[in-house]
């Protein structure tokens, strides 16, 4: 056609024939995979993908994904409140650099922090007399996991927490409106979509994660990566490889159903706060 | 320097022109139940060690559209927020009604604010913004619907309301902003710079159009602006400060013509600087004696305060001075001409300027009235002319 | 993985602020403990041994540790190859959509969120399939030796390509907020009207307005391939975070030692980003 069409096609095509190859490929076998059994189409392994062990790890990861958004999303916005009314630009500067570090730290080196502290033989755990195995339950893999959490979800709201303009809260109480009232119907509302994605970040960051549980060997919390992580690799029996493609294809369901939340929201919120 | 010379009864919208002599409309449930006068005892507010308002008294009447004008820094936008409540002052009071209502706070104050921009709340239509301070007062539905609409009527939107303000342009959010101030009918109505963020044309429309209302519903209104021009075509009496405090105040017409320091007399208007020897009560500038105005400096060489409409030129082949530069201003043209000494700005009607380009050789004359003098302020002989001035 | 540095905020800190400090005091407290005690006690734990009291040799066995340098290596030149290829990729297809093609658009944006849909782990069940099959059927043609190649444990090209995809999201975003901040087609066009080809146009109008937009992309980009694990072991290789697993079951101090030097590294490279990059911000 023209020329300045082909050139947009020009400039994007590398990236889209990576991409076709490098994800597409892989996410149609997943797929085609999770559909075969015994080399022919079956719907066996989803169904069994979702029974029994497997199921429990998914509402595992479900619950423990939730709590961390929820419980995330509430301390990150205090703290990021905290750090956006600071007038001390110094310790604003400071926690927000920070949050960026911790924000990007985890995996592995988290999983050793925290071992070294509340672990078995860690440095508070013999302090405070904590039972053995504490540290790999439920509420110990969520108190680790918002160690990354609670400074991502600092990083998201910061920025929407400034956009609240100074003129609305005065603009309310012109109108006659008490604290409560502002909260209640102005800032609350504006920043209610950067909250709801700050959540669907924080679930998609803990339902995800893998290297952290794996790390903390002893886990008792079923959760549905170090399940397909065991059926990729631990050749129980054949064919449960695509057992873990089922799995994982049940992963990408509930993520593509939490992000189709978050992404018409985030475009409202970046609406209102320009 | 007077301070408190509040005009009494009727008659206000006397001294400028607002364009429109047009009718008010006939919104009677829109009107205020009865207006307040506001006044400023010895207002002082300092934010560290700036000083934002070092004394400021002032008397608004009930009904008065009075304009606070001067430079940035000079404390104006502190003095409308002490009315609001925004601000606490050190010392002094701020009496609305006859009523202290210093210790009143922001939400239980009797005064609807226009912000200078960005002040509407995003979430919510043009509709729920302006019918906010009745929700909060919990008003049935119904009713904060129909004050809403008749309110977004009055500012000429009756078809946005449902519109959210980034769907709004800078003129129309400024306007909901204006019906937001007024849904409740407070007694006092306070804009800060409301129009320095639009253009230039909506804002001379929109100016005219706060007026308008001002005036049909009668509410006093105090109008913070840096703009002398703003000041001078809508308030009905002008307040200049500078400092924090009041430099004069007085209708513009007085402000204008009779500007009582020389800081009006250079921020009210162009004025030109022109280099004068003071002999008694008189001063010598350009070759003629003027009576001089208000209080002379100790040294003899000072600067003589005229404006460019106070210069008189008239074509003369042999003239001593020259036309450098002439700018076409509607009815008026603008001169700059180099005179004895330095240059001048001259305002001539547009038709006797005609034989008045570049080059043209003229006789400059001042008109004979008082003439405001001040200290030399620069040590070059030369006036002083802003760089926009042509 | 996070999609922020914290280098992409702005600024509100011109307003006035209300006082009522105590509430403030009392999270920033708690938010110290909670995030200051791991940290200390980590230190601790590296430096003290019951019975055999204080000593840094923790840190001495690191430089002589077996894989050390070898993983970290590894795992720098992985991020290194990862930064070129995504940038490579996704800043031409940026500005031709933009230029030329703004209907590409939308497509581009999903594409570049598609990867955040998928967990690493599910994405690599995805890859170790698509390989171990692939190699199967395209053993009889020259295809077979590329796949193998890109297999190579010296150097597994396999995994840049895994990362490319698991960063574009975050790098689509890093540079598309860069690109809002400049009206593009105008530069482009007013250097074009000054005669400029079009490398230069790329090189000297186009990256320098950038700068601060690719530095974060690139951040994001080697944090995260320097603390990737699922990826690589699972597929069975052996960069610096699962070489930390691996020694962790023996030296338990060391690899403690080790996750707070790689803490130290993150937090030194947002710095040194924030400081050369982040300065412009600011006018």
């Amino acid at each position: 056609m023209n020329r300045t069409r082909s050139r947009g096609w020009l400039g994007a095509l590398p990236l889209l024939a990576f991409f076709a190859l490098v994800f597409g490929v892989p996410a149609v076998v997943l797929v085609a995979g999770a559909f075969t059994a015994q080399g022919r189409p079956s719907l066996a392994n989803l169904s069994q993908s979702l029974q029994g062990g497997y199921l429990n790890a998914m509402i595992g990861s479900v619950r423990l994904s939730a709590v961390v958004a929820l419980l995330g999303a509430v301390l990150g916005t205090f703290l990021a409140y905290a750090i956006v009314t600071s007038r001390r630009t110094l310790l604003r500067e400071a926690v927000l650099t920070a949050s960026g570090v911790l924000a990007n730290f985890g995996g592995v080196p988290l999983a050793f922090f925290w071992i070294a502290t509340l672990g078995n033989s860690g440095v508070v755990s013999g302090l405070v007399g904590l039972p053995s195995g504490s540290l790999y339950t439920f509420w110990g893999l969520a108190l680790v996991y918002l160690y990354f959490s609670v400074p991502l979800m600092v990083l998201a709201m910061a920025p929407a927490l400034d956009g609240l303009r100074p003129q609305w809260r005065e603009a309310a109480a012109n109108s006659g409106a008490t604290s409560w009232h502002y909260w209640r119907f102005v800032a609350l509302p504006v920043l209610a979509p950067a909250m709801l994605g700050g959540v669907v970040l924080l679930f998609g960051g803990a339902f995800s994660a893998y290297a952290t549980a794996n790390a903390m060997v002893g886990t008792v919390v079923p959760l549905v990566t170090l399940k397909i992580a065991s059926a990729l690799t631990g050749d129980v029996l054949v064919g449960y490889e695509n057992i873990a493609l089922a799995l994982s294809l049940d992963m990408v369901v509930v993520a593509g159903l939490v992000m189709a939340i978050y992404l018409p929201l985030q475009r409202r919120t970046s609406r209102w706060l320009h | 320097m007077t301070a408190s010379g509040s005009k009494s009864g009727s008659g206000w919208g006397s001294g400028s022109g607002t364009g429109s002599g047009s009718g008010t409309p006939g919104l009677s449930s829109a009107s205020v139940s009865a207006s307040a006068s506001v006044e400023f005892r010895a207002l002082r507010r300092t934010f560290g060690r700036t000083v934002a308002l070092d004394g400021l008294d002032l008397v608004i009447a009930p009904g008065e559209f009075v304009a606070l004008l001067g430079p940035s820094g000079c404390g104006k936008t502190t003095a409308l927020r002490c009315v609001a409540g925004f601000e606490r002052p050190d010392s002094g009071a701020v009496l609305v009604d006859g009523k202290d209502v210093t210790d009143v706070p922001a939400n239980k104050r009797d005064a609807g604010m226009v912000f200078q921009s960005y002040s509407l709340f995003p979430n919510m239509n043009a509709r729920d913004n302006v019918a906010f301070g009745l929700r909060v007062r919990k008003a049935p539905v119904a009713v904060r619907r129909a004050k809403a609409d008749e309110l977004l009527a009055l500012v000429g939107l009756p078809d946005h309301a449902d519109r959210y303000p980034h769907q709004l342009s800078g003129g129309q959010q400024q306007r909901v902003a204006l019906a937001r101030a007024l849904a409740l009918e407070p007694r006092v109505l306070l804009l800060d710079e409301p129009l320095s963020a639009l253009d230039a044309k909506v804002r001379v429309t929109l100016r005219e159009e706060i007026r308008r209302l001002q005036l049909s519903l009668g509410i006093t209104t105090v109008f913070v602006t840096h703009d002398q021009e703003e000041a001078l075509s809508i308030a009905d009496r002008v307040a200049v400060l500078r400092d924090g405090r009041l430099e004069q105040v007085g209708t513009p017409a007085e402000v204008y013509d009779r500007p009582a320091t020389p800081f009006v007399a250079e921020f009210v208007g162009t004025m030109n600087h022109l280099a004068g020897q003071v002999t008694g009560d008189h001063v010598t500038v350009l070759g003629q004696l003027l009576p001089v105005d208000g209080p002379v400096p100790a040294d003899p060489s000072v600067d003589v305060l005229i404006r460019p409409e106070a210069v008189q030129v008239v074509p003369a082949d042999d003239g001593p001075s020259e036309v450098l530069a002439a700018s076409f201003r509607g009815a008026s043209v603008r001169l700059r001409l180099a005179v004895d000494g330095g240059e001048v700005l001259a305002d001539v009607p547009g038709h006797e300027a005609a034989r008045l380009g570049p080059g043209a050789r003229v006789v400059v004359r001042l008109v004979e009235r008082p003439v405001l003098v001040a200290a030399r302020t620069v040590t070059v002989p030369a006036p002083v002319i802003p760089a926009d001035a042509v | 993985m996070a999609a922020l540095t914290g280098l992409e905020r702005v600024s509100g800190a011109d307003t006035p602020r209300p006082r009522r400090a105590w509430w403030r005091g009392a999270v920033f407290l708690l938010a110290g403990i909670y995030f200051l005690v791991p940290l200390g006690t980590a230190f601790w734990y590296t430096i003290h041994t019951p019975g055999a009291g204080v000593s840094l040799s923790a840190y001495g066995e690191l430089l002589t540790a077996d894989g050390f340098v070898r993983s970290l290596s590894l795992s720098l030149g992985l991020a290194l190859a990862t930064i070129a290829v995504v940038l490579l990729l996704a800043l031409p297809a940026m500005l031709a959509v933009r230029l030329f093609a703004p209907r590409l658009r939308p497509v581009m944006e999903v594409l570049c969120t598609l990867p955040l849909v998928v967990p690493p782990i599910t994405f690599v069940a995805g890859i170790g399939t698509a390989l171990r099959g692939g190699t199967d059927l395209l053993a009889p043609t020259p295809f077979w030796a590329t796949l193998i190649a890109i297999q190579d444990p010296g150097f597994p090209l396999v995994l840049v390509l895994a990362y490319v995809v698991l960063v574009l999201p975050f790098v689509y975003r890093s540079l598309d907020a860069g690109l809002r901040t400049m009206d593009v087609r105008t530069l482009v066009e007013a250097a074009r009207n000054l005669g400029a080809s079009w490398p230069y146009v790329l090189a000297r109008v186009i990256v320098p307005n950038l700068r601060s937009a690719l530095a974060s992309a690139s951040f994001l980009t080697l944090a995260l391939v320097l603390g990737e694990y699922t990826v690589a072991s699972l597929l069975g290789y052996q960069p610096f975070a699962v070489w930390i697993v691996t020694v962790s079951g023996s030296k338990g101090q060391l690899s403690v030692a080790v996750s707070i030097l790689s803490l130290l590294l993150i937090w030194l490279l947002l710095l040194a980003v924030s400081t050369v990059f982040g300065k412009e911000k600011g006018k």
